[in-house]
């Protein structure tokens, strides 16, 4: 249902003839979205060097990640949640907490329990525990709707965002936490930039096919209804609460497995990176791309990760405003989607 | 029980649904009124009224949208106190909208589908299409005449278009009870000899129909049995020439 | 397909889907807090009173965000985002344009924003004497000596805002014309018509004379007085400020919202937008003034006062005083006047507003004028409170939103009581929690609200 199969027949067929490919290409904007982004994306490639891929690929990855999984839970379920950040630091602070290594020095000042695990056994702890705090919390937001939803949904991102801030005896508060283990397996460490890319990108791969198969089950296809008419759904029979929930659990699963996954590639976590500001950006990722489609969401991250790229070379701009500038345009940009595009770039639903 | 007494009528073989002195509030405004009615299986079964007279309240009640004040439901001779709108279809009802409420920006397909898939998210999970799913869908659209239409979205149908795959969406569900709620409202006189045949060939096929409208000849062509309401409680019951032809049903219809 | 089952799914009642319960929950819960706080007084009223005193002070910032709040979302329904940014803007204006008399005097004025928000106040300047005067004059002037006059008179505003805004180190030189006019206009008008009102027979001419000559000598005064007292200038800035985010959320409203509403099918879609303008406006701000916190300039008042063995500064005292001050003055202008009747008409339903002949764009546009004032004074004063950085807005826009939900949305009343309340709430929250927990306490106070009361303290008529 979402992978337009159709779309890239036709686009093969039409590579064939290029008087064909103008005439079809006139007018589509997905077409030339999916064209430009891809272009910009290997343009920059080859200009800076496979090394630029592998350093820019493991943000992506990441942000395609939490992507994917937010487009589960607001294009298709219609719940626009603002508070995916929560989540993903969840998911980041176990892994820290459980494969952190007890034995360095900054623990003098402040110490907090640490138990040295391998990653791969905190990783499945991480996903687990962001499940179960979606469960408690997806339970009491389940009655909200609409612009409800979004306010509580911001509420729950201040709310992660101040424990991890001030509940110092577990996080260490605005010190972070240091020395998150690395992955391995057996005694293969995946300590190159290019491992971990490999390791995020097979992540990314799993995510995306789960989140596949789940929009083209009838799961998905019930989801799609409650979005467009919950009352209506629960009609025929679905218990809608239920399905919402469980889209929900399965969303913020996602997003503890990228932040477990971040804490591991940085290998140090501190509050900031998980504060409202990253939740807001990745809405705009995920309805730029595009809502209700996961390859919409891959777009999104891609522009999200060449937006902050291309900034670099604006030359009167100072390095450190390379973010903000990016969160300029970002805005700019969600403004001018809504007024002429309320899906997103190759989106399947109109907000 | 095997040793019924052979004089005893069961009312629930007669009547596939029964409800005993509903109530509905809305704030000061009693929308139902302690209203009794029993409805004849595999009969169409016409709600009529002035607006306000708590026939679409009552159809919600019936459906379990909204919760009851008070009063029981006995759906098959199962009484409820309590009728949650995702357990109807399981009780054996569905219902249409009286503005139409499609799945709008989804297909038409995927609109039909959407009724016929596992309930449990568990197992909804795993599911995929499966060719009966497929061939139950092509046959519902194909009877409501919207085979063409299958890969449109539902928001770009005409009027008409939508008012009959919401009709074709209620069938789907093969349940036995069908409250119709203005089914023929702002239909166009093709349509509405579309949407009659179809009412006529649910009855056929041993399915009980509940509709409300306000159209009084198709009300007189189609019904088997009438109830007028009137300002939340039952005003006359019966055949329908003959109740229609009553004079304190002809008050509350002109004098308002 | 398994409909049959869907009777005897057990579990379909585990999850909370209605409300239930929830009445008796929530009763219990209220009336444990309430037994909390009586308790926590009874044991040190001392303290009790500091906390009120902060609860008071950190409520009146909640209120006017609320209020302002309240009345944009109960006349359009959708929730605009942008109103974080107005209180950003209110903060940041005060700080740019009195950022050299601080702060080592670093002058962070910027001919690029200058010339920009001088762009804006031609615009709106333009739009509104469009709207107020074209219609009216055009029979008399023709259409175009009325688009020459109107375009010089919107330039001439716009090149004024300029002035005001890149000249920061005589703020009180530069308004004072501009604030001798406007005291002219006022005295003149309010001399000519309470002499009218009082002697309805006399001839109208030297009335009109004498409230000219007492105007313009009353406007001459003020002006020459502001000019020369440099102190003045702190408070000029609060004005140009509130003026500023108003005048951007006019144009914001003029500009963007009016098309997008044409179109919108959900208030998501607005919601969604002006969250892109609440994103793009704070990171323009950390590019202008760098991100990390500052403190605005002393305002009066800064010095601690003790009544009733607590500390509350002055300061305090007039941000609670400004709270109440606009609450009397909303409520005036939604009760009293033919405004306040076409707000509450559009707000009840827009398209008949229109039919019936309310202009109802002109309408919005002032509404969110008003709304975004009343955020930029909000911003200002916890600005001058605590400290500013960019990213207060939203901080301080989920506060007024909780503020309004809780006292009931859409309700005046329920704005002011909601804001006070959830100051209160707050301040006596963190009495045995850490201070940090502030912003945790309330979103649990607007989960639980939502939860129980969703209509609020004070549900909306």
């Amino acid at each position: 249902m979402q992978i337009d199969t159709t779309a890239i027949v036709d686009m093969l067929r039409l590579a064939q003839s290029p008087r064909e490919f103008l005439r079809f290409a006139k007018g589509n904007l997905e077409l030339w979205a999916n064209l430009l982004i891809i272009g910009w994306a290997v343009v920059f490639m080859v200009w800076q060097g496979t090394g630029f891929a592998i350093s820019v690929g493991t943000v992506f990855a990441i942000w395609a990640i939490l992507a994917v999984s937010l487009n589960l839970v607001v294009g298709f379920t219609g719940l626009l949640s603002v508070g995916h950040v929560g989540f993903f630091g969840l998911g980041a602070y176990t892994v820290a907490i459980l494969t952190s290594d007890a034995a360095y020095e900054q623990l003098r000042t402040e110490a907090i329990p640490t138990f040295g695990l391998p990653f791969f056994a905190a990783l499945p702890v991480a996903i687990l525990f962001a499940g179960l705090v979606a469960v408690a919390v997806g339970i009491v937001f389940n009655r909200f709707r609409d612009d409800i939803f979004v306010l509580v949904s911001f509420g729950f991102a201040i709310i992660a965002f101040n424990v991890f801030l001030n509940l110092r005896s577990v996080t260490r508060g605005a010190f972070g936490i240091h020395e998150i283990a690395r992955p391995e397996i057996g005694t293969w460490v995946f300590d190159g930039e290019l491992e971990f890319l490999a390791l995020v990108v097979a992540f990314l791969g799993l995510v995306v096919l789960i989140s596949w198969f789940i929009v083209t089950s009838s799961f998905g296809r019930v989801l799609t209804a409650i979005r467009e008419d919950e009352q209506a759904t629960e009609v025929f029979g679905y218990q809608v609460t239920h399905f919402k929930l469980a889209i929900w659990v399965i969303s913020a699963m996602m997003a503890g497995l990228a932040g477990g996954l971040f804490a591991s590639w940085t290998t140090f976590i501190d509050p900031n990176s998980f504060i409202l500001l990253e939740s807001m950006l990745l809405v705009c990722i995920v309805i730029l791309g595009g809502l209700a489609t996961i390859w919409g969401s891959l777009l999104g991250a891609i522009v999200f990760v060449l937006l902050e790229e291309g900034m670099r070379f604006i030359p009167f701009l100072p390095a450190e405003y390379v973010g903000q500038a990016r969160q300029v345009v970002l805005g700019i940009l969600l403004v001018i989607l809504m007024l002429f595009r309320p899906q997103g770039l190759v989106g399947r639903y109109k907000l | 029980m095997s040793t019924s007494r052979p004089d005893k009528i069961d009312l629930d073989e007669i009547f596939v649904l029964r409800t005993k002195e509903v109530s509905k509030r809305f704030g000061a405004v009693k929308a139902v009124d302690q209203l009794s009615i029993s409805i004849f299986r595999e009969w169409i079964t016409c709600i009529v009224g002035p607006n306000g007279s708590g026939k679409s309240s009552l159809i919600n009640l019936l459906s379990g949208i909204l919760p009851l004040d008070e009063g029981v439901v006995v759906i098959d001779g199962v009484g409820l106190r309590v009728l949650k709108a995702h357990e109807a279809p399981g009780h054996g009802i569905t219902r249409t909208f009286q503005e139409v409420r499609l799945f709008d920006q989804i297909s038409v397909w995927d609109n039909i589908m959407v009724t016929l898939t596992e309930r449990r998210f568990l197992p909804a999970l795993f599911e995929r299409t499966s060719p009966q799913h497929k061939e139950k869908t092509q046959s519902i659209l194909q009877s409501v005449g919207m085979w063409e239409k299958k890969d449109a979205m539902a928001m770009d149908l005409s009027y008409g278009q939508r008012k009959l795959l919401e009709i074709g969406r209620a069938m789907a569900m093969d349940v036995s009870i069908y409250l119709f709620d203005e089914p023929f409202a702002g239909l166009f006189p093709q349509m509405l000899e579309r949407v009659k045949s179809i009412l006529k060939d649910m009855r056929e096929q041993g399915n009980t129909i509940i509709f409300v409208s306000h159209n009084m000849d198709i009300v007189r062509e189609l019904s088997d049995h009438l109830f007028v309401l009137d300002s939340g409680a039952l005003l006359a019951v019966g055949e329908v020439d003959e109740v229609l032809s009553r004079p304190n049903v002809i008050d509350a219809y002109l004098g308002t | 397909m398994s409909l049959e089952r869907l009777r005897f799914a057990w579990w379909s009642r585990l999850l909370p889907s209605g409300d239930g319960h929830g009445r008796l929950l929530a009763t219990v819960l209220g009336a444990a807090v309430f037994a909390y706080i009586a308790w926590k007084i009874a044991q040190s009223p001392d303290q009790a009173v500091q906390f009120a005193f902060n609860g008071l002070s950190v409520g009146a910032v909640y209120a006017l965000l609320a209020m302002g709040f309240t009345i944009v979302y109960s006349t359009v329904w959708f929730f605009d985002l942008y109103y974080g940014a107005a209180a950003a803007i209110g903060a940041y204006g005060v700080f740019y344009l009195r950022s050299q008399d601080g702060f080592g005097g670093q002058d962070y004025t910027n001919p690029y924003v200058t010339a920009m928000l001088a762009a804006v106040t031609a615009g709106v300047v333009a739009w509104a004497l469009y709207e107020t005067f074209f219609h009216r004059l055009r029979p008399r002037y023709g259409r175009r000596v009325l688009y020459a006059a109107g375009g010089l008179l919107a330039v001439g505003a716009g090149a004024y805002m300029g002035l005001v805004l890149s000249i920061t180190d005589s703020t009180n030189v530069i308004l004072s014309p501009a604030i001798g006019v406007l005291v002219a206009l006022a005295a003149g008008w309010a001399i000519y018509r309470g002499s009218r009102l009082a002697l309805p027979t006399f001839n109208a001419v030297p009335l009109l004379i004498l409230a000219a000559i007492v105007g313009i000598a009353l406007g001459g005064y003020c002006g020459f007085l502001i000019a020369d007292t440099p102190g003045s200038k702190l408070y000029l800035s609060w004005g140009v400020s509130c003026l500023m985010a108003g005048i951007v959320g006019v144009g914001f409203y003029r500009g963007l919202y009016v098309y997008m509403r044409e179109q919108a099918r959900s208030p998501l879609i607005m919601l969604v937008a002006t969250l892109g303008i609440l994103l793009a406006i704070t990171a323009a701000t950390s590019i202008i003034f760098e991100s990390n916190p500052r403190p605005l300039p002393e305002a009066f008042g800064s010095a601690p006062w003790t009544i009733l063995g607590s500390n509350i500064k002055g300061f305090n005292i007039f941000a609670v005083g400004v709270a109440l001050a606009g609450f009397v003055f909303l409520l005036f202008l939604l009760r009293m006047t033919s405004f306040g009747k076409a707000v509450r008409a559009i707000g009840d339903d827009e398209e008949v507003s229109k039919v019936v002949g309310i202009n109802t764009t002109v309408i919005i546009a002032i509404v969110f004028f008003i709304g975004a004032i009343y955020a930029a004074m909000a911003g200002l004063l916890s600005g001058h409170d605590t400290a500013i950085q960019p990213r207060m807005g939203l901080l301080l826009l989920l506060k007024g939103w909780i503020a309004s939900v809780v006292g009931g949305i859409g309700n005046l009343y329920g704005a002011i009581v909601g804001g006070f309340a959830l100051g209160m709430v707050e301040q006596f929250g963190i009495w045995d929690l850490a201070g940090e927990w502030k912003d945790v306490i309330s979103f649990m106070v607007l989960i639980l609200f939502l939860s129980f009361w969703p209509k609020g303290l004070l549900p909306r008529e």
